[in-house]
């Protein structure tokens, strides 16, 4: 079996540990994705590339917290909202982490890590 | 009046049985009642606090109350062999997040078949694959369904290299969208049985090859899973099923009903 994802997750794990002293009083995330919340433009980017996926009408209101099983998401619906994340932010996401996404703010805090993790001259 | 639910045999070693419901076949306002007095307060909690249209609510009460009552329908009281109180059942997670049956242990007054389950639906078909002492997975797909990217990309992206080589190699772009989804299936229902999440087993880590027309099988595998690729429904969805066998053991054996709690069952020859 592949375990190539374990090097990504040992840099998470660094991440965890340095905001959990930095920022004493913010609970540590229960979810391994993504350590911060993400900015409101990201969630709003993230939304609406959901609402397409999942062909949502227009009076369907999404926040954060909207969960796709909720959406009436299939299981190859994540997926296809990653590979469209992908192209939109020029990023790569870890195949498991692609699969373990649930929620619009899991998805776009997982998107700003990997932003943020790309080279300065990249990032905009 | 609503007839009281019918106790089954259990599954035999091998076998998954297969329950699945149609949610456009059940809009009688009174039964969607008595189906939410079965759930558990979080579960009904959980169902009323979904931001979701009625459709979606809908689903949702549908996939507990097959789960609970399918699974209710394995497990008689003693004394007189009635079906036990769905509502009594009670469910955990296993470390990954799989749900699974709380089985009380101090129970004496029922019987406790150890029975497994897994469930999948999507807006048009919720299904529950119930085995004995075999973990199992189950997912299902519209057939029809189509995906916004072009499919060898997804493949590339997602599946294993021998698989995306078989793909490529499907000549016709509707027959390729039609191999794609079924090896999604399959593939989902393999990880599933797993029951350890999809970040112990991504999908480019495993393959997952036909030999002939009905018969699945994973590439170098340790242990030994079994596959079943169905079509469901007037052979509008695929439904792949999974389940470890023991070494040495013959194909596994399905056994679909088409049910609606509480209604009726219709056994499906496949």
């Amino acid at each position: 079996m592949n375990h190539g994802s374990s090097r990504v997750h040992g840099t998470r794990e660094q991440l965890t540990s340095l905001s959990a002293t930095s920022l004493s009083c913010k609970a540590p995330s229960a979810r391994s994705i993504g350590t911060s919340q993400a900015k409101p433009e990201t969630v709003q980017k993230v939304s609406d590339i959901v609402r397409e996926q999942l062909a949502l009408s227009a009076d369907t209101a999404l926040t954060a917290e909207s969960k796709f099983s909720a959406l009436g998401a299939d299981s190859l619906d994540p997926v296809e909202i990653v590979m469209a994340l992908e192209e939109k932010f020029d990023i790569s996401v870890e195949e498991s982490d692609a699969q373990n996404i649930t929620t619009i703010q899991e998805t776009a805090d997982l998107i700003e890590d990997l932003v943020q993790k790309k080279p300065a001259a990249q990032a905009s | 009046m609503l007839s009281s639910l019918i106790p089954l045999q259990l599954p035999s070693r091998m076998q998954t049985h297969l329950w699945y419901i149609l949610p456009n076949e059940v809009n009688n306002k009174s039964l969607l009642k008595h189906y939410t007095q079965l759930l558990s307060q979080h579960e009904k909690d959980s169902i009323s606090g979904m931001q979701s249209d009625e459709l979606n609510k809908k689903n949702a009460l549908l996939a507990r109350t097959l789960v609970r009552t399918t699974l209710a329908r394995y497990h008689t009281n003693n004394n007189d062999n009635t079906v036990v109180d769905p509502r009594a059942l009670k469910f955990k997670k296993n470390l990954y997040g799989k749900p699974e049956v709380d089985w009380e242990v101090d129970d004496t007054t029922t019987n406790h078949p150890k029975l497994q389950f897994n469930i999948s639906h999507t807006d048009s078909l919720i299904a529950c694959g119930v085995t004995l002492n075999a973990p199992v997975g189950i997912d299902v797909e519209d057939k029809t369904r189509k995906m916004r990217h072009d499919v060898l990309s997804l493949a590339k992206r997602f599946y294993s290299s021998e698989e995306v080589k078989f793909l490529s190699s499907v000549e016709d772009t509707e027959s390729q969208r039609k191999e794609f989804i079924k090896l999604w299936t399959l593939k989902e229902a393999y990880v599933k049985a797993l029951g350890k999440g999809f970040s112990a087993s991504p999908f480019n880590t495993f393959s997952i090859i036909r030999s002939d027309a009905e018969t699945y099988n994973l590439c170098d595998q340790a242990g030994e899973w079994k596959f079943r690729l169905l079509e469901l429904a007037a052979s509008s969805h695929y439904a792949a099923i999974c389940i470890e066998g023991e070494d040495g053991q013959e194909a596994m054996n399905v056994i679909v009903h088409k049910t609606i709690p509480f209604v009726e069952d219709e056994l499906i020859s496949i």
